[in-house]
C-alpha cells in the first residue's frame, strides 16, 4: 500500500502526460494524481517490508520501506503540501508554456520525496536522495531560456551531487562497520560501536545532510534556486528537498548524538543561523528573504538536534512546512501582480484581502506570535535548550531579528503609493486557485498549534522512536513564553516603525550602518561571502571559470592536469620514455617498499 | 568464422558480409548461452579451458562486437576490412578469456591488438595513431616476453597456476603489470591512449575502449589472480596503480575540450575503478570487476555511437555539443544516460558496478581505496555534467540531426542494457559471481 501511495503521483503523471495533449486539462490530471495518493493515506499501517534487489554472495541488499509515525508525519506533509502546490500551480503556471514537462517533473519530485519519507534502509534512502537531486535540478532550471535559471540549476546540482557521493561513501563505510544497511539495526547498534571508520562515515553523512539542507558552507545554492517557478520554491522549501537533510538527521539521531560529532553540527548550524538571519534582514529580493529564512529555520532545527532537543525539532519541522509554503504562495501572488521582484517595487498587496490576510497569518507564525504554531515551535526549542546557555542566547537574539526581518518584508509588501494603486486590478484578477490554498494553509498555521500537545503521544505509537532522548511531552515554561513574546514584539514594532510607518527615518540610516555597513559586520560578511561563493560558485561554474579560479586559488592538481594534457599530445618518444620510467618506478618502489 | 570473413572479403559484398557476421555472432552467443546453461566445462589441450569464466567473457565480447559492428556498418568507409580485422581480434579475445597458459594469453593479446593497428591504418584517418599504437604495442610485447621468460625460468612451465616464488617472480609480476598495464590502459603505461582514441574513427574507438582495453584487464586479472594470489605485496601495487589511474583519468578529463579525448580519459578512470576489484583479490572483487567491465563496455560503445553521429558533422569539441537536445532528443538523452550511469545514478549499471566494487574493497579491508574511489567519483561529476549541461543548453539555428536507423538500434541496445540491468541486475551479478567463483573459489 505504501509503495502505491509513494509511486502513484509519478505513475498517474506519466499516464496523464502520455494521454492528455491539452494544456489546460493536464493540470487537473496532476491535481487528481496528487489528491488520489493523499486520499489513500489513511489506509496505511505501520510496519517494515523489504524487497530483495541485489544478492551478492553473503550479503543481500534490498529496498526497505518502513512506515513509522515519524515517516507518516513527513509523508502526509509531502502529500498535503504537494496537493496545495499543484492547485496553486494550476493558476500560477498559466502564463508559462510546457505544462506537461512541469507537471511530470513536479509529480516525479513528489514521488521521490515520498519514497524518501518511507525509506527504511540506506539503499532506499540513497535512491530517493539521488532522484530528489535530479528532479530538483530539472525544476530549478525549468525556465531554461533564462541563463540565470540554468546557472542556478547547475550550481544546485553540483553541490547536491557532492552530497550524493559522500552519502555513497558513508553507506559503504556503514556497511563495513555494521554489516547491515537497515536503519533499525544501525540505530540499535550505534551507541555500542566506536571506531574511526564510523566517525568518518558519520562525517561523510553529515556533509550529505549539509548539502541537502543548505547549511554553511553549502547554503548558496538554495538562494540561487529561487530562479525556479514560485510553486517549485514553495515546495522545495516547505516540505521537500531541504527538509530531507534535517529529516535524515532526526531519523539517524543516535549516530549524531556523540559529543565529538554534535559540536560540528552545532558550529555549522550556529554559523548558518547568524549568516542567514543577517542576510534575510538585508536582502531586497522578495523571494530571497523567504529563502534565507528557510536556511535559518533549517539551522535552528540542526541546532536543536545537535543539543538533543529532537522532539522540539520534529515539531518545528512539522509546523514550518505550512507557513513557509504560505509565504512563498504570498510572494508569488505579489510578484505576479506587480511583475517586479524587488521589495521596494512590490507593494499594494492589501488590494487582495484574502491573500493579504493569509500571508499575514504566515508572517505572524514565522515571527512566532501566540497563538500561532510558530510560537510553539520556536519557544518549544528554546525551552528544551534552557540548560544550554550559548544556544539559548543565540536563539533569543535571532528571535528579535526574525520578527524584524519578516515584518520588514511584509511592510514593504503592504505599502501603498501612487504606483501601487495601478497594481490593484492585477491583484484582483489573480486566479482563485492561487488564493484559496493560501487561506487553507493560513488556517493550518493556527491549527498546527494543537499538535504541539499531542506530538509526543503520536510519535511514541511505534516503539521505533524509543531512542529519542526526549520522551516527555513538549512544554513551554511561562518565563520562556513571556521572554520570547517580548523579544518578538520588540523586533516587530521596531521594524514596523522603520519600514511601514517610516516614523524613525533618521533611525534607518544609523540602523543600517550598524547592521549592514558597520566595519566589523562588513568585514565578516565579506570573509564569509568569499568562502562560500568561492566554494559553491567556483565549483558550479567550473567550466567557464576553471582557469582563473584555480590560478587564484593556486590549486596545483588542475594545473598539473593542463601540464599532462600537453604531454599527452606529444611524440612517441615521450610515450616510450614514460612507459619505461613507469616500469622503473615500479621496480624502485618495489625494491624500497618490499625488499629493503 | 574468420575464414568465412576472408572469403567474403575477397568476393566483396558488404551487405552479405555484414549479414553473415551478425548471424555468426548470434550463433556464438547462442552456443555460449547453451554452454552456460548446461554448465559445460572442458579443456582443449593444455592451453585452453572452457569454463563459466571464459563463457561469460565469450558472450560479453561477442555481444560487444555485435553492437560495434552495427555502428561500423554504417559509419565505416571500408566495413569489410573492419569485419575481417575485428574477427581476428575477437578470436584473440576468446583465446585470452579461455587461457590456461601464459603463452595463450600472450598470443591472444597480440591477436587482439595487431589487427586493430591495421584497422586504424585502413580507415585512412590517422596513420599517426596507428603508428603510435604499433610502436607502443611492440614495446609492451617486448616487456611481456621478458616477463614470461622470467616466469618460465622460475617455474619451468607456462601454466596459469598458483605460484609464489622469490624476488625474481615478484619482478616478473611487476613486468606483467607493466606490459598488461599498456593493454588495459593503466597509468603510467597508458599515456598514448587518448591520442589513439582521438585519431581513430568513433566505431574503432568504441572497439578499442570497449573491447580491447577490457581484454587487457581480463588478462591482467587472470595473471594476477591465478598466479600471484598469494603474493599480497603485488596487490598493494595494484591498489596504488588503481588510485593513480583513476585520479589521472579524472583530473585530466576535467580540462579536456575534445569530447572524445574527455571520454578517453574517463575510460582510463573507469579502468582504475575496475582495478579496485582486482586489488581486492576476493571472489566478490573479481565479480564486481567483471560486472563493471560489462557495464562500461556497453556504455562506452553506446557513447561512441553518438560520437560517430557527431563526427559526421565534424563536431568534436565539447562546446559543440551545445544544443544537441534540440537537434536530436534521443541522442542527447542516451548520451546523458550513459554519463549519469558513469557518475553512478541508481537504476543504471554504473551505480551497481560502483557499489559492488566499493563494497568488495571494504569487505577486503581496503577501506581507504573505496574512499579514494568515491572522492574520484566526485571529481568526475564536473566534466560529465559539463557535457550534459552543454547538450541541454539551447542553441539558435540548430538543424535536426537525423540518426540512422541501424545506429539508433545499436545505441538503443546499449541504453536498454544500461537501464534494465541497472534496475534488475541479479542475472548479471549471478553470472559474474559464478564466473568469479570458478576462477577464484571462495576460501
Amino acid at each position: 500500500m505504501i509503495a502505491v501511495i509513494v509511486l502513484l503521483p509519478l505513475l498517474l503523471g506519466m499516464l496523464a502526460v502520455a494521454l492528455i495533449r491539452s494544456m489546460s486539462k493536464i493540470r487537473y490530471a496532476a491535481i487528481i494524481a496528487g489528491a488520489a495518493s493523499l486520499a489513500l493515506l489513511p489506509l496505511v499501517n505501520y510496519g517494515t517490508t523489504t524487497l530483495p534487489w541485489l544478492l551478492i554472495a553473503g550479503s543481500d541488499i534490498g529496498v526497505t520501506i518502513s512506515l513509522t509515525p515519524l515517516s507518516l508525519m513527513l509523508l502526509s506533509i509531502v502529500l498535503l503540501i504537494g496537493l496545495f502546490v499543484l492547485i496553486y500551480s494550476a493558476g500560477y503556471m498559466e502564463s508559462v508554456l510546457d505544462h506537461r514537462r512541469f507537471y511530470l517533473e513536479m509529480l516525479a519530485f513528489e514521488a521521490a520525496m515520498a519514497t524518501f519519507a518511507v525509506s527504511g534502509n540506506f539503499i532506499t534512502l540513497f535512491i530517493a536522495w539521488e532522484f530528489l537531486s535530479l528532479t530538483s535540478y530539472l525544476l530549478i532550471g525549468f525556465l531554461h531560456n533564462r541563463n540565470s535559471a540554468i546557472r542556478a540549476a547547475r550550481k544546485a546540482l553540483t553541490i547536491v551531487f557532492i552530497g550524493d557521493l559522500t552519502l555513497i561513501g558513508s553507506i559503504v563505510l556503514f556497511w563495513h562497520v555494521f554489516g547491515t544497511l537497515e536503519f533499525a539495526q544501525i540505530i540499535s547498534m550505534a551507541g555500542a560501536v566506536h571506531s574511526i571508520d564510523l566517525y568518518i562515515a558519520v562525517l561523510l553523512l553529515l556533509i550529505a545532510i549539509f548539502t541537502k539542507s543548505a547549511q554553511f558552507p553549502f547554503h548558496e545554492w538554495l538562494i540561487d534556486a529561487m530562479e525556479g517557478p514560485t510553486p517549485v520554491s514553495a515546495y522545495l522549501h516547505s516540505s521537500t528537498m531541504v527538509k530531507a537533510g534535517v529529516f535524515a538527521a532526526i531519523l539517524l539521531y543516535p549516530l549524531f548524538a556523540a559529543p565529538d560529532v554534535s559540536w560540528i553540527i552545532f558550529t555549522a548550524s550556529a554559523v548558518t543561523l547568524v549568516l542567514s538571519t543577517l542576510a534575510a534582514a538585508r536582502e531586497m529580493h522578495v523571494k530571497k528573504v523567504i529563502a534565507y529564512s528557510t536556511i535559518q529555520e533549517l539551522s535552528i532545527m540542526m541546532l536543536a538536534i545537535s543539543s538533543g532537543a529532537v522532539l522540539a525539532a520534529i515539531y518545528f519541522f512539522f509546523v514550518q512546512s505550512f507557513y513557509k509554503a504560505l509565504l512563498f504562495f504570498g510572494s508569488g501572488v505579489a510578484m505576479e501582480a506587480t511583475g517586479r521582484e524587488n521589495l521596494d517595487e512590490v507593494n499594494g498587496f492589501g488590494a487582495r484581502k484574502l491573500a493579504y490576510l493569509s500571508t499575514l497569518f504566515g508572517v505572524l507564525s514565522l515571527a512566532g506570535f501566540v497563538p500561532f504554531s510558530g510560537f510553539f515551535s520556536n519557544t518549544g526549542i528554546s525551552s528544551s535548550l534552557t540548560g544550554n546557555l550559548p544556544a539559548y542566547a543565540l536563539l533569543s537574539g535571532v528571535a528579535v531579528l526574525t520578527s524584524f526581518y519578516i515584518v520588514r518584508w511584509f511592510s514593504y509588501l503592504s505599502r501603498n503609493d501612487k504606483r501601487s494603486a495601478s497594481y490593484a486590478p492585477n491583484y484582483l484578477t489573480m486566479p482563485r486557485s492561487m488564493v484559496y490554498p493560501m487561506a487553507v494553509l493560513a488556517a493550518l498555521t493556527l491549527a498546527a498549534s494543537a499538535v504541539f500537545f499531542s506530538i509526543s503521544t503520536f510519535l511514541s505509537a511505534g516503539s521505533y522512536l524509543s531512542y529519542l532522548p526526549v520522551q516527555s511531552p513538549l512544554s513551554i515554561s511561562a518565563t520562556d513564553g513571556a521572554l520570547f513574546t517580548v523579544l518578538i514584539a520588540v523586533g516587530a514594532v521596531l521594524s514596523y516603525m522603520v519600514y511601514y510607518r517610516r516614523s524613525i527615518k533618521s533611525g534607518i540610516g544609523s540602523l543600517n550602518r550598524i547592521i549592514y555597513t558597520g566595519p566589523i559586520m562588513n568585514w565578516s560578511y565579506h570573509v564569509v561571502a568569499v568562502i562560500t561563493s568561492g566554494l559553491s560558485a567556483g565549483i558550479s561554474e567550473f567550466d567557464s571559470r576553471l582557469n582563473d579560479f584555480f590560478d587564484s586559488m593556486g590549486i596545483t592538481t588542475v594545473r598539473a592536469g593542463y601540464g599532462i594534457r600537453r604531454v599527452s599530445v606529444g611524440s612517441i618518444n615521450t610515450y616510450a620514455a614514460i612507459f619505461i620510467l613507469g616500469i622503473l618506478a615500479l621496480f624502485i618502489s618495489f625494491y624500497y617498499l618490499v625488499i629493503v | 568464422m574468420v575464414l568465412f570473413n576472408l572469403v567474403f572479403r575477397l568476393l566483396g559484398d558488404k551487405k552479405g558480409q555484414f549479414g553473415m557476421n551478425i548471424v555468426f555472432m548470434l550463433l556464438i552467443l547462442a552456443s555460449t548461452a547453451l554452454m552456460m546453461l548446461s554448465g559445460y566445462v572442458g579443456v582443449v589441450g593444455n592451453v585452453i579451458s572452457i569454463n563459466p569464466f571464459s563463457e561469460f567473457l565469450f558472450a560479453m565480447f561477442t555481444a560487444g562486437l555485435l553492437v560495434v559492428s552495427i555502428i561500423a556498418f554504417h559509419y565505416s568507409e571500408n566495413y569489410m576490412d573492419f569485419a575481417v580485422m575485428s574477427n581476428f581480434a575477437l578470436l584473440g579475445m576468446f583465446a585470452v578469456s579461455a587461457a590456461t597458459s601464459v603463452i595463450t594469453i600472450f598470443l591472444g593479446l597480440e591477436l587482439a591488438t595487431i589487427p586493430m593497428v591495421f584497422a586504424i591504418l585502413l580507415s585512412k584517418r590517422s596513420i599517426e595513431a596507428a603508428a603510435k599504437l604499433f610502436i607502443m604495442a611492440s614495446i609492451a610485447i617486448a616487456v611481456l616476453s621478458f616477463a614470461i621468460v622470467l616466469f618460465y625460468g622460475d617455474t619451468n612451465g607456462f601454466a596459469l597456476s598458483e605460484y609464489s616464488g622469490g624476488e625474481v617472480m615478484a619482478f616478473a609480476g611487476l613486468l606483467f603489470i607493466a606490459a598488461l598495464g599498456f593493454e588495459a590502459s593503466i597509468f603510467p603505461f597508458n599515456v598514448l591512449i587518448p591520442d589513439v582514441y582521438t585519431g581513430s574513427p568513433a566505431y574503432l574507438t568504441g572497439m578499442l575502449g570497449g573491447l580491447n582495453k577490457k581484454v587487457g584487464l581480463v588478462a591482467l586479472m587472470q595473471i594476477l589472480i591465478l598466479i600471484f594470489i598469494t603474493n599480497k605485496q603485488l596487490f598493494i601495487f595494484v591498489a596504488i596503480l588503481s588510485v593513480l589511474t583513476m585520479t589521472y583519468g579524472n583530473v585530466v578529463a576535467l580540462v579536456q575540450r575534445n569530447t572524445k579525448r574527455m571520454l578517453a580519459y574517463s575510460s582510463i578512470s573507469q579502468a582504475g575503478y575496475i582495478l579496485i576489484g582486482i586489488a581486492a583479490a576476493t571472489p566478490q572483487g573479481v565479480a564486481a570487476s567483471l560486472f563493471q567491465i560489462f557495464s562500461h563496455m556497453f556504455i562506452f560503445i553506446g557513447m561512441m555511437g553518438i560520437v560517430a553521429l557527431l563526427e559526421k558533422r565534424n563536431r568534436t569539441e565539447i562546446d559543440e555539443l551545445i544544443g544537441l537536445n534540440g537537434e536530436n532528443r534521443y541522442a542527447a538523452f542516451a548520451m546523458s544516460l550513459f554519463m549519469l550511469s558513469l557518475i553512478g545514478l541508481p537504476f543504471t549499471t554504473g551505480f551497481i558496478g560502483k557499489l559492488l566494487l566499493f563494497l568488495s574493497a571494504v569487505n577486503a579491508g581496503l577501506v581507504w581505496l573505496a574512499v579514494i574511489g568515491i572522492i574520484n567519483s566526485v571529481i568526475s561529476i564536473f566534466y560529465y555534467l559539463k557535457a550534459i549541461m552543454a547538450m541541454y543548453t539551447e542553441k539558435d539555428g540548430g538543424r535536426p540531426l537525423k540518426m540512422n536507423r541501424t545506429l539508433a538500434f545499436a545505441v538503443f541496445v546499449c541504453v536498454v542494457i544500461t537501464i534494465v540491468l541497472g534496475v534488475y541486475p541479479q542475472p548479471l551479478i549471478s553470472l559474474a559471481t559464478n564466473a568469479a567463483g570458478y576462477m577464484l573459489p571462495a576460501t
